[in-house]
Protein backbone atom coordinates (compact mmCIF):
# COMPACT_ATOMS: atom_id res chain seq x y z
CA UNK A 1 0.00 0.00 0.00
CA UNK A 2 3.02 2.62 0.46
CA UNK A 3 5.56 3.06 -1.82
CA UNK A 4 7.43 -0.58 -1.26
CA UNK A 5 8.08 -0.56 -5.15
CA UNK A 6 10.23 2.27 -4.39
CA UNK A 7 11.83 0.59 -1.80
CA UNK A 8 11.78 -3.47 -2.44
CA UNK A 9 12.38 -5.57 0.95
CA UNK A 10 14.42 -4.74 3.78
CA UNK A 11 16.58 -6.45 6.00
CA UNK A 12 17.80 -4.40 9.54
CA UNK A 13 21.46 -2.94 9.20
CA UNK A 14 21.82 -3.94 5.58
CA UNK A 15 22.26 -1.84 2.78
CA UNK A 16 18.83 -1.38 0.55
CA UNK A 17 18.36 0.23 -2.77
CA UNK A 18 16.47 2.97 -3.17
CA UNK A 19 15.88 5.11 -6.70
CA UNK A 20 17.73 8.38 -5.87
CA UNK A 21 15.68 11.96 -6.05
CA UNK A 22 16.55 14.17 -7.95
CA UNK A 23 17.65 17.46 -6.90
CA UNK A 24 20.49 19.01 -4.59
CA UNK A 25 19.75 16.93 -1.64
CA UNK A 26 20.68 13.64 -3.07
CA UNK A 27 23.58 15.24 -3.99
CA UNK A 28 26.69 13.05 -5.18
CA UNK A 29 24.95 10.16 -5.51
CA UNK A 30 22.11 11.27 -7.63
CA UNK A 31 24.54 13.07 -9.98
CA UNK A 32 26.21 9.68 -10.45
CA UNK A 33 23.76 7.70 -11.34
CA UNK A 34 21.01 9.36 -11.97
CA UNK A 35 18.62 6.77 -13.64
CA UNK A 36 19.30 3.46 -12.23
CA UNK A 37 18.19 2.53 -8.50
CA UNK A 38 21.50 3.43 -6.17
CA UNK A 39 22.92 1.79 -2.77
CA UNK A 40 21.64 3.96 0.20
CA UNK A 41 22.92 3.14 3.87
CA UNK A 42 21.09 4.44 6.86
CA UNK A 43 23.44 6.99 7.48
CA UNK A 44 23.04 8.65 3.87
CA UNK A 45 18.95 7.84 4.12
CA UNK A 46 19.55 10.44 7.73
CA UNK A 47 21.10 12.80 5.75
CA UNK A 48 18.66 13.07 2.87
CA UNK A 49 15.92 12.99 5.34
CA UNK A 50 17.35 15.88 6.95
CA UNK A 51 17.23 18.15 3.52
CA UNK A 52 13.90 16.87 3.38
CA UNK A 53 13.73 13.79 1.43
CA UNK A 54 10.58 11.93 1.07
CA UNK A 55 12.09 8.85 -0.21
CA UNK A 56 15.02 8.53 2.93
CA UNK A 57 11.80 9.62 5.44
CA UNK A 58 10.24 6.40 4.29
CA UNK A 59 13.43 4.54 3.99
CA UNK A 60 14.53 4.76 7.58
CA UNK A 61 10.55 4.03 8.72
CA UNK A 62 10.73 0.86 6.63
CA UNK A 63 13.96 0.56 8.00
CA UNK A 64 13.14 0.07 11.68
CA UNK A 65 9.10 0.39 11.82
CA UNK A 66 8.74 -3.52 12.25
CA UNK A 67 11.06 -3.68 15.36
CA UNK A 68 9.38 -0.27 16.92
CA UNK A 69 6.01 -1.52 16.25
CA UNK A 70 7.01 -4.59 17.84
CA UNK A 71 7.78 -2.99 20.79
CA UNK A 72 4.83 -0.58 20.77
CA UNK A 73 2.41 -3.58 20.62
CA UNK A 74 4.31 -5.45 23.83
CA UNK A 75 4.34 -2.52 25.36
CA UNK A 76 0.56 -1.54 25.37
CA UNK A 77 -0.93 -4.97 24.19
CA UNK A 78 -3.14 -3.38 21.75
CA UNK A 79 -2.92 -3.46 17.98
CA UNK A 80 -4.65 0.44 18.11
CA UNK A 81 -2.88 1.65 20.91
CA UNK A 82 0.68 0.35 19.03
CA UNK A 83 0.16 2.17 15.63
CA UNK A 84 -1.33 5.70 17.49
CA UNK A 85 2.19 5.18 19.54
CA UNK A 86 4.19 4.19 16.64
CA UNK A 87 3.07 7.17 14.48
CA UNK A 88 3.45 9.42 17.40
CA UNK A 89 7.33 8.29 17.82
CA UNK A 90 8.61 8.28 14.06
CA UNK A 91 6.72 12.07 14.05
CA UNK A 92 8.61 13.02 16.93
CA UNK A 93 12.10 11.20 15.04
CA UNK A 94 11.26 13.10 11.77
CA UNK A 95 10.37 16.41 13.47
CA UNK A 96 13.81 16.16 15.37
CA UNK A 97 15.95 14.17 12.60
CA UNK A 98 17.27 17.96 11.78
CA UNK A 99 19.25 17.70 15.36
CA UNK A 100 20.61 14.36 14.95
CA UNK A 101 24.48 14.35 14.99
CA UNK A 102 24.93 10.51 15.09
CA UNK A 103 26.50 10.73 19.39
CA UNK A 104 24.43 7.57 19.41
CA UNK A 105 22.95 4.94 17.27
CA UNK A 106 20.15 6.20 15.11
CA UNK A 107 18.39 2.82 16.41
CA UNK A 108 19.27 3.88 20.07
CA UNK A 109 18.09 7.22 19.28
CA UNK A 110 14.60 6.21 17.75
CA UNK A 111 14.10 3.41 20.85
CA UNK A 112 14.77 5.84 23.61
CA UNK A 113 11.86 8.18 21.49
CA UNK A 114 9.39 5.41 21.16
CA UNK A 115 10.26 3.83 25.00
CA UNK A 116 9.30 7.72 26.35
CA UNK A 117 6.37 7.77 23.95
CA UNK A 118 5.29 4.87 25.45
CA UNK A 119 6.02 5.31 28.83
CA UNK A 120 4.50 9.12 28.72
CA UNK A 121 0.66 7.38 27.25
CA UNK A 122 1.11 4.41 30.04
CA UNK A 123 1.39 6.99 33.00
CA UNK A 124 -1.49 9.19 31.92
CA UNK A 125 -3.42 6.04 31.28
CA UNK A 126 -2.76 4.84 34.95
CA UNK A 127 -3.63 7.99 36.31
CA UNK A 128 -7.04 7.27 37.10
CA UNK A 129 -6.58 3.61 37.29
CA UNK A 130 -3.99 2.87 39.63
CA UNK A 131 -4.32 -0.39 41.52
CA UNK A 132 -4.47 -0.39 45.17
CA UNK A 133 -1.06 -2.76 45.07
CA UNK A 134 0.61 -0.13 43.04
CA UNK A 135 -0.75 2.54 45.51
CA UNK A 136 0.55 1.17 48.46
CA UNK A 137 4.01 0.21 46.71
CA UNK A 138 4.19 3.36 44.73
CA UNK A 139 8.52 2.41 44.35
CA UNK A 140 6.93 -0.81 43.17
CA UNK A 141 9.65 -1.28 40.24
CA UNK A 142 12.84 0.02 42.33
CA UNK A 143 11.86 -2.49 45.23
CA UNK A 144 13.17 -5.97 45.20
CA UNK A 145 10.41 -8.25 44.20
CA UNK A 146 8.42 -9.90 46.85
CA UNK A 147 8.35 -13.91 47.55
CA UNK A 148 6.00 -16.04 48.18
CA UNK A 149 7.09 -17.65 51.40
CA UNK A 150 5.58 -20.94 51.73
CA UNK A 151 4.24 -21.56 48.25
CA UNK A 152 4.79 -24.62 46.38
CA UNK A 153 8.00 -23.80 44.03
CA UNK A 154 6.58 -24.94 40.67
CA UNK A 155 9.03 -25.48 37.71
CA UNK A 156 8.27 -24.29 34.54
CA UNK A 157 10.68 -26.13 32.57
CA UNK A 158 8.10 -26.98 29.68
CA UNK A 159 4.79 -25.25 30.90
CA UNK A 160 5.68 -22.26 29.46
CA UNK A 161 4.73 -21.32 25.95
CA UNK A 162 4.34 -17.86 24.19
CA UNK A 163 0.95 -16.85 25.09
CA UNK A 164 0.76 -17.37 28.82
CA UNK A 165 4.68 -15.27 28.52
CA UNK A 166 3.05 -12.52 26.53
CA UNK A 167 -0.28 -12.40 28.93
CA UNK A 168 2.29 -12.42 31.64
CA UNK A 169 4.51 -9.51 30.11
CA UNK A 170 1.22 -7.24 30.09
CA UNK A 171 0.87 -7.29 33.45
CA UNK A 172 4.16 -6.49 34.16
CA UNK A 173 4.55 -3.03 35.62
CA UNK A 174 6.12 -0.88 32.56
CA UNK A 175 9.70 0.01 33.41
CA UNK A 176 10.34 -3.62 33.84
CA UNK A 177 8.19 -4.05 30.87
CA UNK A 178 10.56 -2.20 29.07
CA UNK A 179 13.84 -3.87 29.95
CA UNK A 180 12.48 -7.14 29.53
CA UNK A 181 11.28 -6.63 25.92
CA UNK A 182 14.30 -4.65 25.38
CA UNK A 183 16.58 -7.02 26.36
CA UNK A 184 15.01 -10.69 26.13
CA UNK A 185 12.62 -10.54 23.08
CA UNK A 186 14.84 -7.70 21.08
CA UNK A 187 17.90 -8.81 21.81
CA UNK A 188 19.47 -5.37 22.87
CA UNK A 189 22.85 -5.45 25.13
CA UNK A 190 22.51 -4.00 28.63
CA UNK A 191 24.74 -0.32 27.34
CA UNK A 192 21.96 -0.05 24.70
CA UNK A 193 19.58 -0.43 27.17
CA UNK A 194 20.85 1.84 29.18
CA UNK A 195 21.46 4.50 26.54
CA UNK A 196 17.15 3.80 25.23
CA UNK A 197 16.38 4.06 28.82
CA UNK A 198 18.50 6.99 30.29
CA UNK A 199 19.39 4.64 32.97
CA UNK A 200 22.59 2.84 33.88
CA UNK A 201 23.61 -0.67 33.21
CA UNK A 202 23.28 -1.76 36.28
CA UNK A 203 20.27 0.02 36.54
CA UNK A 204 19.41 -2.26 33.30
CA UNK A 205 20.06 -5.51 34.56
CA UNK A 206 18.59 -5.15 37.86
CA UNK A 207 15.58 -4.12 36.29
CA UNK A 208 15.63 -7.33 34.20
CA UNK A 209 16.72 -9.52 36.61
CA UNK A 210 13.56 -7.97 38.75
CA UNK A 211 10.98 -8.68 35.57
CA UNK A 212 12.48 -11.90 35.25
CA UNK A 213 11.87 -12.59 38.98
CA UNK A 214 8.18 -11.19 38.53
CA UNK A 215 7.38 -13.17 35.53
CA UNK A 216 8.19 -16.46 36.94
CA UNK A 217 5.59 -15.63 39.96
CA UNK A 218 3.37 -14.17 37.56
CA UNK A 219 3.57 -17.84 35.53
CA UNK A 220 3.72 -19.76 38.24
CA UNK A 221 0.24 -17.76 39.77
CA UNK A 222 -1.05 -19.13 36.06
CA UNK A 223 -0.17 -22.72 36.51
CA UNK A 224 -1.46 -22.50 39.60
CA UNK A 225 -4.52 -21.35 38.83
CA UNK A 226 -5.20 -23.68 35.78
CA UNK A 227 -4.95 -26.36 38.30
CA UNK A 228 -7.33 -25.20 40.90
CA UNK A 229 -9.84 -25.41 37.57
CA UNK A 230 -8.74 -28.59 36.49
CA UNK A 231 -9.29 -30.18 39.85
CA UNK A 232 -12.93 -28.14 40.38
CA UNK A 233 -13.50 -29.62 36.73
CA UNK A 234 -12.42 -32.95 38.06
CA UNK A 235 -14.80 -32.26 41.03
CA UNK A 236 -17.89 -31.39 39.21
CA UNK A 237 -21.22 -33.45 38.21
CA UNK A 238 -20.23 -33.16 34.46
CA UNK A 239 -16.22 -33.19 34.85
CA UNK A 240 -16.13 -36.37 34.07
CA UNK A 241 -18.00 -36.32 31.01
CA UNK A 242 -15.57 -33.62 29.33
CA UNK B 1 27.32 -19.10 48.76
CA UNK B 2 24.01 -18.49 49.97
CA UNK B 3 20.74 -18.43 47.70
CA UNK B 4 20.63 -14.54 48.43
CA UNK B 5 24.22 -14.06 46.77
CA UNK B 6 24.01 -16.26 43.97
CA UNK B 7 20.50 -14.36 43.66
CA UNK B 8 22.55 -11.31 43.63
CA UNK B 9 25.38 -12.51 41.13
CA UNK B 10 22.16 -13.69 38.65
CA UNK B 11 21.06 -10.14 38.83
CA UNK B 12 24.69 -8.57 37.86
CA UNK B 13 25.83 -11.28 35.94
CA UNK B 14 22.78 -12.66 34.18
CA UNK B 15 22.51 -16.11 33.23
CA UNK B 16 25.12 -17.18 31.37
CA UNK B 17 28.45 -16.48 33.09
CA UNK B 18 28.61 -17.78 36.55
CA UNK B 19 31.93 -17.55 38.72
CA UNK B 20 32.84 -21.48 40.26
CA UNK B 21 31.68 -20.46 43.29
CA UNK B 22 28.18 -20.18 42.14
CA UNK B 23 27.97 -23.73 39.67
CA UNK B 24 29.42 -25.17 43.56
CA UNK B 25 26.06 -23.80 45.03
CA UNK B 26 23.82 -24.47 42.65
CA UNK B 27 24.86 -27.73 42.68
CA UNK B 28 23.54 -28.45 45.77
CA UNK B 29 20.89 -26.13 45.85
CA UNK B 30 17.52 -27.21 44.16
CA UNK B 31 15.77 -24.15 44.98
CA UNK B 32 18.43 -22.18 43.07
CA UNK B 33 18.12 -25.08 40.26
CA UNK B 34 15.01 -24.50 39.95
CA UNK B 35 15.36 -20.56 40.11
CA UNK B 36 17.56 -20.67 36.90
CA UNK B 37 16.09 -23.42 35.06
CA UNK B 38 12.54 -20.82 35.74
CA UNK B 39 14.64 -18.02 34.39
CA UNK B 40 16.15 -20.02 31.50
CA UNK B 41 12.77 -20.98 30.14
CA UNK B 42 11.30 -17.88 30.58
CA UNK B 43 14.44 -16.33 28.38
CA UNK B 44 14.01 -18.96 25.74
CA UNK B 45 10.41 -18.07 25.14
CA UNK B 46 10.72 -15.00 25.24
CA UNK B 47 14.02 -15.38 22.61
CA UNK B 48 10.94 -17.22 20.32
CA UNK B 49 8.54 -14.35 20.44
CA UNK B 50 9.25 -12.49 17.12
CA UNK B 51 11.37 -9.19 17.52
CA UNK B 52 9.59 -7.70 14.22
CA UNK B 53 5.55 -7.13 13.46
CA UNK B 54 4.94 -6.21 10.37
CA UNK B 55 2.78 -2.62 11.02
CA UNK B 56 -0.40 -2.05 8.69
CA UNK B 57 0.72 -0.18 5.87
CA UNK B 58 -2.02 2.42 6.56
CA UNK B 59 0.34 4.00 9.12
CA UNK B 60 3.28 5.45 6.84
CA UNK B 61 0.06 7.08 5.01
CA UNK B 62 -0.82 8.80 7.81
CA UNK B 63 2.66 9.49 8.42
CA UNK B 64 3.52 10.55 4.64
CA UNK B 65 0.49 13.05 5.30
CA UNK B 66 1.37 14.72 8.17
CA UNK B 67 5.19 15.04 7.45
CA UNK B 68 3.48 16.50 4.39
CA UNK B 69 1.57 18.86 6.25
CA UNK B 70 3.98 19.96 8.82
CA UNK B 71 5.97 20.38 5.60
CA UNK B 72 9.12 18.47 6.85
CA UNK B 73 8.85 16.03 3.29
CA UNK B 74 9.95 19.31 0.95
CA UNK B 75 8.55 19.00 -2.87
CA UNK B 76 11.90 17.36 -4.87
CA UNK B 77 12.88 18.89 -7.75
CA UNK B 78 11.53 17.84 -11.17
CA UNK B 79 14.02 15.22 -12.65
CA UNK B 80 13.71 12.14 -14.75
CA UNK B 81 12.62 9.81 -12.12
CA UNK B 82 9.10 8.99 -12.10
CA UNK B 83 7.48 10.38 -9.61
CA UNK B 84 6.22 8.16 -6.92
CA UNK B 85 2.69 7.37 -6.24
CA UNK B 86 2.30 9.84 -3.48
CA UNK B 87 3.87 12.68 -5.39
CA UNK B 88 1.61 11.69 -8.18
CA UNK B 89 -0.91 12.05 -6.36
CA UNK B 90 -0.12 15.18 -4.81
CA UNK B 91 0.78 16.92 -8.20
CA UNK B 92 -2.32 15.55 -9.31
CA UNK B 93 -4.64 16.88 -6.83
CA UNK B 94 -3.23 20.47 -6.38
CA UNK B 95 -4.77 21.77 -9.11
CA UNK B 96 -7.98 20.35 -8.73
CA UNK B 97 -11.08 22.88 -8.74
CA UNK B 98 -12.26 22.64 -4.74
CA UNK B 99 -15.68 22.78 -5.24
CA UNK B 100 -15.88 19.43 -6.88
CA UNK B 101 -13.59 17.84 -4.11
CA UNK B 102 -16.24 19.71 -1.79
CA UNK B 103 -19.22 18.05 -3.64
CA UNK B 104 -17.75 14.65 -3.24
CA UNK B 105 -16.74 14.96 0.35
CA UNK B 106 -20.70 15.84 1.27
CA UNK B 107 -21.73 12.67 -0.36
CA UNK B 108 -19.45 11.00 2.51
CA UNK B 109 -20.23 13.02 4.94
CA UNK B 110 -23.93 12.68 4.62
CA UNK B 111 -23.21 8.88 4.47
CA UNK B 112 -21.58 9.72 8.26
CA UNK B 113 -24.09 11.62 9.16
CA UNK B 114 -26.70 9.17 8.79
CA UNK B 115 -24.87 6.42 10.97
CA UNK B 116 -24.56 8.97 13.94
CA UNK B 117 -27.91 9.72 14.20
CA UNK B 118 -29.66 6.03 14.78
CA UNK B 119 -26.30 5.78 17.34
CA UNK B 120 -26.89 8.34 19.30
CA UNK B 121 -30.28 8.14 19.44
CA UNK B 122 -32.24 5.23 18.14
CA UNK B 123 -31.54 3.09 21.43
CA UNK B 124 -33.11 5.23 23.84
CA UNK B 125 -35.17 7.17 21.48
CA UNK B 126 -38.76 6.14 22.79
CA UNK B 127 -37.72 7.86 25.90
CA UNK B 128 -36.39 10.71 25.16
CA UNK B 129 -36.49 13.37 21.86
CA UNK B 130 -32.66 14.52 21.87
CA UNK B 131 -32.00 17.64 19.58
CA UNK B 132 -30.18 15.26 17.43
CA UNK B 133 -32.85 13.28 16.76
CA UNK B 134 -34.94 16.61 16.14
CA UNK B 135 -32.93 17.18 12.53
CA UNK B 136 -33.67 13.98 11.77
CA UNK B 137 -36.48 14.47 8.72
CA UNK B 138 -33.58 17.15 7.39
CA UNK B 139 -31.53 14.71 5.24
CA UNK B 140 -31.46 16.58 1.42
CA UNK B 141 -28.22 15.48 1.09
CA UNK B 142 -28.96 11.79 1.90
CA UNK B 143 -32.25 11.63 -0.49
CA UNK B 144 -30.27 12.73 -3.17
CA UNK B 145 -28.72 9.25 -2.76
CA UNK B 146 -29.63 6.17 -5.10
CA UNK B 147 -29.18 3.13 -2.64
CA UNK B 148 -31.03 5.28 0.32
CA UNK B 149 -34.10 6.60 -1.42
CA UNK B 150 -34.31 3.31 -2.69
CA UNK B 151 -34.79 1.62 0.74
CA UNK B 152 -37.08 2.26 3.60
CA UNK B 153 -34.88 4.12 5.38
CA UNK B 154 -35.78 7.43 4.67
CA UNK B 155 -39.38 6.88 4.75
CA UNK B 156 -39.73 6.19 8.71
CA UNK B 157 -42.83 7.44 9.41
CA UNK B 158 -42.21 9.77 12.24
CA UNK B 159 -39.55 11.84 14.04
CA UNK B 160 -38.59 9.57 16.92
CA UNK B 161 -39.95 6.41 16.43
CA UNK B 162 -37.56 4.33 14.31
CA UNK B 163 -39.33 0.97 13.76
CA UNK B 164 -36.84 -1.92 14.37
CA UNK B 165 -37.24 -3.49 11.38
CA UNK B 166 -36.53 -0.47 9.33
CA UNK B 167 -33.36 0.00 10.96
CA UNK B 168 -32.44 -3.76 10.01
CA UNK B 169 -33.38 -2.82 6.31
CA UNK B 170 -31.53 0.56 6.38
CA UNK B 171 -28.27 0.59 4.71
CA UNK B 172 -25.44 1.23 7.22
CA UNK B 173 -23.16 4.92 6.44
CA UNK B 174 -19.77 2.34 5.39
CA UNK B 175 -23.05 0.50 2.61
CA UNK B 176 -24.36 4.14 1.56
CA UNK B 177 -21.20 5.58 1.14
CA UNK B 178 -19.78 2.76 -0.04
CA UNK B 179 -22.18 2.25 -2.91
CA UNK B 180 -22.00 5.73 -3.69
CA UNK B 181 -18.09 5.70 -4.37
CA UNK B 182 -18.47 2.60 -6.37
CA UNK B 183 -21.12 4.32 -8.73
CA UNK B 184 -19.15 7.49 -9.01
CA UNK B 185 -16.10 5.17 -10.37
CA UNK B 186 -17.94 3.37 -12.56
CA UNK B 187 -17.16 5.73 -15.26
CA UNK B 188 -13.35 5.57 -14.27
CA UNK B 189 -12.41 2.58 -16.01
CA UNK B 190 -12.85 3.90 -19.58
CA UNK B 191 -11.81 7.47 -18.90
CA UNK B 192 -8.46 9.12 -20.31
CA UNK B 193 -7.38 10.72 -16.99
CA UNK B 194 -4.83 12.81 -17.57
CA UNK B 195 -2.43 13.99 -20.92
CA UNK B 196 0.21 12.43 -18.85
CA UNK B 197 0.05 8.51 -18.80
CA UNK B 198 2.42 8.14 -15.36
CA UNK B 199 -0.26 10.45 -13.71
CA UNK B 200 -2.93 8.68 -15.60
CA UNK B 201 -1.63 5.20 -13.98
CA UNK B 202 -0.59 6.73 -10.74
CA UNK B 203 -3.93 8.26 -9.83
CA UNK B 204 -5.63 4.48 -10.99
CA UNK B 205 -2.51 3.13 -8.73
CA UNK B 206 -3.94 5.73 -5.80
CA UNK B 207 -7.76 3.93 -6.26
CA UNK B 208 -6.66 0.53 -5.66
CA UNK B 209 -4.34 1.45 -2.81
CA UNK B 210 -7.46 3.53 -1.48
CA UNK B 211 -9.70 0.51 -2.50
CA UNK B 212 -7.62 -2.40 -0.84
CA UNK B 213 -7.85 0.18 2.50
CA UNK B 214 -11.42 0.20 2.57
CA UNK B 215 -11.93 -3.04 2.41
CA UNK B 216 -9.37 -3.89 4.69
CA UNK B 217 -11.16 -1.78 7.08
CA UNK B 218 -14.30 -2.89 6.41
CA UNK B 219 -13.39 -6.02 7.28
CA UNK B 220 -12.16 -5.34 9.96
CA UNK B 221 -15.17 -3.67 11.27
CA UNK B 222 -17.42 -6.67 10.33
CA UNK B 223 -14.89 -8.10 12.59
CA UNK B 224 -15.57 -6.00 15.36
CA UNK B 225 -17.88 -3.52 14.63
CA UNK B 226 -16.86 -1.43 18.59
CA UNK B 227 -13.06 -0.44 16.56
CA UNK B 228 -13.16 2.72 16.57
CA UNK B 229 -9.71 3.29 14.96
CA UNK B 230 -11.28 1.70 12.26
CA UNK B 231 -14.14 3.18 12.15
CA UNK B 232 -11.90 6.63 11.72
CA UNK B 233 -9.75 5.24 8.80
CA UNK B 234 -12.57 3.61 7.07
CA UNK B 235 -14.13 7.12 7.08
CA UNK B 236 -11.35 9.12 5.95
CA UNK B 237 -10.28 6.47 3.74
CA UNK B 238 -13.62 7.43 1.83
CA UNK B 239 -12.76 11.47 2.35
CA UNK B 240 -10.28 10.40 0.26
CA UNK B 241 -11.34 8.23 -2.49
CA UNK B 242 -14.39 11.30 -2.80
CA UNK B 243 -11.64 13.46 -3.40
CA UNK B 244 -9.65 11.25 -5.50
CA UNK B 245 -12.84 10.47 -7.87
CA UNK B 246 -13.89 14.17 -7.91
CA UNK B 247 -9.79 15.03 -9.19
CA UNK B 248 -10.03 11.81 -12.20
CA UNK B 249 -13.47 13.15 -13.31
CA UNK B 250 -12.68 16.70 -13.50
CA UNK B 251 -9.12 15.52 -15.31
CA UNK B 252 -11.41 13.24 -17.71
CA UNK B 253 -13.58 15.57 -18.47
CA UNK B 254 -10.56 18.07 -18.87
CA UNK B 255 -9.06 15.99 -21.12
CA UNK B 256 -11.94 13.89 -23.17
Amino acid sequence: MCASSVIPGTTLGATRRIRPISGAATGQLARQRPAQPVALTEAEAIRLAQAGNAAAFEFLYQLHGRRVYALCLRMVGNPADAEDLMQEAFLQLFRKIGTFRGESAFSTWLHRMTVNVVLMRLRKKSLPTDSLEETLEPDAENSAPKRDVGAPDLRLTGAVDRVNLERCIEQLPPGYRSVFVLHDVQGYEHNEIAGIMGCSVGNSKSQLHKARTRLRELLQEELRQQAREERKAAKSPTGSLD
Amino acid sequence: MHCKELESVLEAEGLEQLSKDARLHLATCGACQGLLADFNSITATAKALPAEVNPPDRIWISLRAQLEAEGLIKEPVEGSEKASWWESFVAAWKPRSFAAVAAAALVVAAAVYVKRVPQNGASDVAKKQTPVESLRPAQPQVAAVPPVTALPANAAPAQGSVPSKTKELAPSPSESASFTLNQAELDVPNMQLAGNSQVDAALRQNLRTLNAFIAECELRLKQNPQDELAREYLYTAYQQKADLLAAMMESGRGEN
